[in-house]
């Protein structure tokens, strides 16, 4: 199987160790992003491997051979840098060509690989450029042209669109996932940005500490998140947050938070967690905001309002704790002022161990 | 801010008396140079005299004219080239690939490395220990030595060391990754991306060679060696006590201070040469080099 | 999906310390052929001078080289403090660098106020060029002109006195006037140049504070004051540490070029008599004990001054 394989991958510096132990099978053709907060260990994950940072444990492998020990030049794999290291002594046909010219490829076949390489990236007019004399975005390009010029087995990137504005970030992104779909080549890539990660990934791994939290897709990273930390990590804005006490009512099981009552959806674990606390994952998408007193209603003391356009978002508070709600502005910007709580389906409540984070009941429910 | 109008007329007097002051340090700076050029270009008995002040008094290019006609001017010349230009490339390819490898962070035992090199600028064994070792590794006398010998300081190595640290790492890694050597990685991206602080290093030695005196006095005894400082400080100390040089003086329009003065002028004028060069890139060098944060 | 209870224990491998040497060398052999040619010249040509310095403490013949002379501890030291040549070259080093720090150290700054208070680019730009000169003059030159202005008969200075009615004055041959002459060549020589290091740091203050000042409606004067000169104290005071630190580092060699044995009585400075007992007179291994004196407090002044300066600026100077 071609593909990239981690086992038990470890980082030490030292006695301190900052990724411990991770497994992560990527398949061939797949776009994987590694994503979490600064310093969780997914930029050191991608270096090792790249080769740039030694392995201090575990096994990689890269289409079926250990690369542990092996240069990185020999790993068959390109990187695409955040401040992209463009040489700026050199126009962009030669640093398309720098790796070529070292691997001293034959004239003819680099001049025919910048050719192809800088009509698939839109570059043609701008060979003979200075890096100083591109946009951002041209930049970013030649950056990937270096990559693809060498059509390695497996591409790297490291929070490649972090130095862009949001306008162009966007419309890389874009770009990235077309050129992922017309090479198909394996991909990993490293953001902090969730939104990136959902948009471009097959599968997403949120990364925590050194640790992997979870590996899914996007949707259902979306949906079924196993902890606290990827609920909180993955959204715009994230999962509110709830923390509430079982009890049952007859019915079934109903959560309870500074005097109010939610119903939840029966899942069989919570039966036996009667009293205990629990964490209540709310999706700010999923919440009905409510103007007048309904029967099933939370009551929340409303903050202030931030309009995006389309949407807006309302900053309340519930039981003392932020609580955001993404409500449609169309038809109802006025009444969004006079909002005194949300309605919520029972079944799109997650529901998370008070004390372990990790999420209750089934991880099946479908996107 | 640069609007005089706006100015109260407690400003503008300070601003005024400012430039006054300034104006006259540098005419006082100024002076010395005009000085000299005017001797050079005066007659020998006016100078003599003490008869020149400001400009020429009695204009006469003859000292010149004996400087370029005298077989050790040019010898003297041409061998302050060789060590300039022999010793500044020395230095470069020494401390370079130095200078390279200690930037490193893989590099083990950097930090001894470095410390090494840092404890030259704060010891030296002096004077005597480095002569004898010169004579005893057979380098008296010899265009060799003088290259050699001086060619690395650690002021310079620290300077360029500095500089390719703050070269981002991803430059490195990028070009590993597509299969360079650590020798390209230095020739085809370190180096183009450090020609500011190379060229300030090159322009430091090209300096300090030119102007070497003190060791070139002592390390070279045969004549055909000397660079041009030497020569000059011989011709100042010793033409005044030439009999024979002062016989041949009675009819001429050049003296003992015309001919000096036209040496210094000859000998300064590759120093102007260069000298917009130096002020493009001392400013930096001297930032580069002086506090590391 | 890893479940987060579920955490394995990792294991990592700890190589031994040749083991790693061995590792890096293989690694990064290419680093340690660049390095090697700087390294063995440090060897070489500083290092190994190092070793010879202990003909300080022998009695040094040429023929006996430096390993077969016989040993005579601290003989040379007890010569040269019984030597009042040397005592006086201690002492004129001392006084010299005293008054060279008292008068020279100002100056750099007062030029760097005084160019920051110019308002017009193109005379600023010129006086600065002007002035940084000397500094790439050789100091044979430097003294060249320095011995054509100050000669009796022909020179400029005596000339300008005479217009006065002063009878001409050998400068170079009166004790007296050695020192206000080696000070004030050095200034000439080298205020301008050192002032770049305070224009630098008066580039980096805000300009945000001198638009805020004018608001309030100070004067240029008071600007100068209350916010130019405090905000480069921290440069002020790390280049007095480290003038401090070089006292020692009397320029000899234009020290040499100056004067002569009429003025040895207040010029002869530690190097100078170093030089002419070595390299001059042959006694490598006296003048090889001066030397040594000279480097071990040389040495002190500037690890102390460098372990001032790091605690009171939180940076390094090398």
């Amino acid at each position: 199987m071609s593909g990239v394989q981690l086992d038990s991958i470890v980082k030490a510096y030292g006695a301190v160790e900052v990724v411990h132990g991770i497994d992560l099978a990527v398949a061939e053709q797949e776009f994987v992003v590694l994503v979490g907060p600064s310093g969780c260990g997914k930029s050191t994950t991608l270096r090792m491997i790249a080769g740039l940072e030694e392995i201090s444990g575990g096994t990689l492998t890269i289409d079926g051979k250990v690369m542990n020990a092996v240069a990185p030049k020999d790993r068959d794999v390109a990187m695409v840098f955040q401040n992209y290291a463009l040489y700026p002594h050199l126009d962009v046909a030669e640093n398309i060509a720098f790796g070529l010219r070292i691997r001293r490829e034959a004239k003819q076949r680099i001049a025919e690989s910048i050719t192809e390489v800088a009509e698939i990236l839109g570059l043609t007019p701008y060979l003979e450029r200075r890096p100083a004399d591109l946009s951002g975005g041209q930049r970013q390009r030649v950056a990937m042209g270096r990559a693809i010029v060498r059509n390695p087995k497996v591409f790297l990137f490291d929070e490649p669109l972090s130095n862009l504005d949001a306008k162009l970030r966007t419309q890389m992104r874009a770009e990235i996932k077309r050129l992922h779909k017309r090479l198909g080549a394996t991909s990993i890539y490293v953001t902090h940005d969730q939104v990136e990660a959902m948009t471009l990934a097959d599968r997403i791994v949120v990364m925590h500490d050194g640790r992997i939290e979870q590996i899914g897709t996007p949707m259902e990273l979306f949906l079924n998140p196993v902890n606290t930390f990827v609920a909180g990590f993955l959204g715009s804005p994230p999962m509110n947050q709830v923390r509430a006490v079982v009890e049952e009512n007859g019915v079934g099981p109903v959560a309870s938070f500074g005097g109010q009552k939610l119903p939840l959806a029966p899942l069989p674990d919570l039966k036996s967690r009667v009293g205990a606390e629990v964490v209540l994952g709310i999706r700010p998408e999923y919440v009905t905001a409510v103007t007048a007193d309904t029967a099933d209603q939370v009551n929340i003391d409303m903050d202030l309002i931030e309009t995006l356009g389309s949407e807006a978002l309302l900053h309340a508070s519930l039981a003392d704790e932020p609580f955001v709600i993404k409500a449609e502005t169309i038809g109802n910007v006025r009444s969004l002022e006079t909002v005194t709580g949300f309605t919520i389906q029972p079944d799109l409540i997650r529901v998370f161990d008070g004390e372990t984070g990790l999420a209750l009941g089934g991880q099946d429910r479908a996107a | 801010m640069a609007n005089m109008r706006l100015y109260s007329r407690g400003d503008k007097t300070f601003v005024i008396l400012n430039m006054f002051l300034v104006g006259m340090f540098t005419l006082s700076t100024l002076y010395p140079f005009i000085y000299i050029a005017s001797l050079s270009m005066s007659a020998g008995f006016e100078a003599r005299a003490g008869n020149v002040v400001l400009g020429p008094v009695g204009l006469t290019l003859d000292a010149y004219r004996w400087v370029l006609s005298e077989p050790m001017f040019w010898i003297s010349y041409r061998n302050t080239f060789i060590y300039t230009i022999g010793g500044t490339l020395m230095s470069l390819i020494l401390i370079i690939p130095g200078a390279y490898a200690l930037s490193r962070p893989q590099l083990y035992g950097r930090r001894f490395w470095n410390l090494m090199v840092a404890f030259t600028m704060w010891f030296h064994a002096g004077m005597i220990p480095f002569f004898l070792n010169m004579r005893d590794l057979g380098l008296l006398d010899s265009y060799f030595g003088i290259i050699i010998g001086f060619a690395v300081n650690g002021f310079n190595i620290i300077l360029l060391r500095n500089f390719f640290e703050n070269i981002p790492q991803s430059f490195e890694e990028a070009a590993r990754m597509d299969g360079a050597s650590e020798f390209q990685i230095l020739w085809k991206v370190y180096v183009p991306l450090s020609k500011p602080a190379i060229a300030t290093v090159a322009l430091f030695c090209l300096v300090s060679r030119w102007n070497g005196f003190f060791w070139a006095m002592v390390l070279l005894q045969d004549e055909q060696k000397i660079p041009l400082q030497v020569y000059l400080r011989q011709t100042i100390a010793y033409l005044s006590d030439d009999e024979e040089f002062s016989s041949t003086l009675i009819n001429q329009t050049y003296s003992v201070e015309t001919v000096t003065a036209a040496i210094i002028v000859c000998s300064i004028i590759p120093v102007l040469l260069v000298y917009p060069f130096l002020q493009k890139y001392f400013n930096k060098g001297i930032l580069l080099g002086g506090v590391k944060e | 999906m890893t479940d987060i209870s579920d955490r394995k224990q990792s294991v990592v491998f700890q190589p031994s310390r040749t083991q790693r040497v061995i590792e890096a060398l293989k690694r990064d052999w290419q680093l340690y052929l660049m390095l090697a040619p700087t390294i063995i010249w440090l060897l070489l040509f500083l290092y190994k001078p190092m070793y010879g310095l202990q003909i300080a403490f022998k009695d040094y013949s040429v023929f006996r080289g430096i390993a077969g002379s016989p040993w005579v501890g601290f003989e040379h030291f007890q010569t040269l403090f019984d030597n009042d040549q040397f005592l006086r070259a201690l002492k004129n080093t001392i006084v010299i660098s005293f008054w060279s720090l008292l008068v020279g150290f100002p100056v750099p700054i007062l030029l760097a106020l005084m160019f920051n208070e110019i308002l017009n680019q193109t005379f600023k730009k010129t006086a600065q060029t002007i002035v940084y000169l000397p500094h790439f003059i050789s100091s044979v030159i430097i003294a060249g002109i320095v011995i054509a202005s100050f000669s009796p008969s022909s020179g400029v200075v005596n000339t300008f006195l005479g217009w006065f009615g002063a009878d001409p004055v050998y400068f170079l041959t009166k004790p007296e006037w050695f020192r206000p002459i080696f000070i004030g060549t050095n200034i000439w020589q080298e205020a301008g140049f050192s002032s770049i290091v305070y224009l630098a740091a008066i580039a980096g203050v805000s300009p945000t504070l001198y638009e805020s000042a004018v608001i309030d409606g100070a004067s240029r004067w008071q600007m100068m004051w209350k916010i130019t000169i405090p905000s480069i104290m921290t440069t002020i005071i790390i280049m007095l540490i480290i003038r401090i630190g070089n006292m020692l580092e009397v320029s000899f060699e234009m020290i040499i070029l100056l004067y002569q044995p009429a003025t040895y009585e207040t010029a002869d400075v530690v190097n100078t008599f170093i030089y002419r007992q070595g390299l001059q007179g042959g006694q490598y291994d006296l003048a090889a004990a001066a030397g040594l004196f000279n480097a071990v407090v040389a040495f002190v002044l500037v690890m102390s001054a460098n372990a001032i300066s790091k605690r009171y600026s939180r940076t390094s100077l090398w």
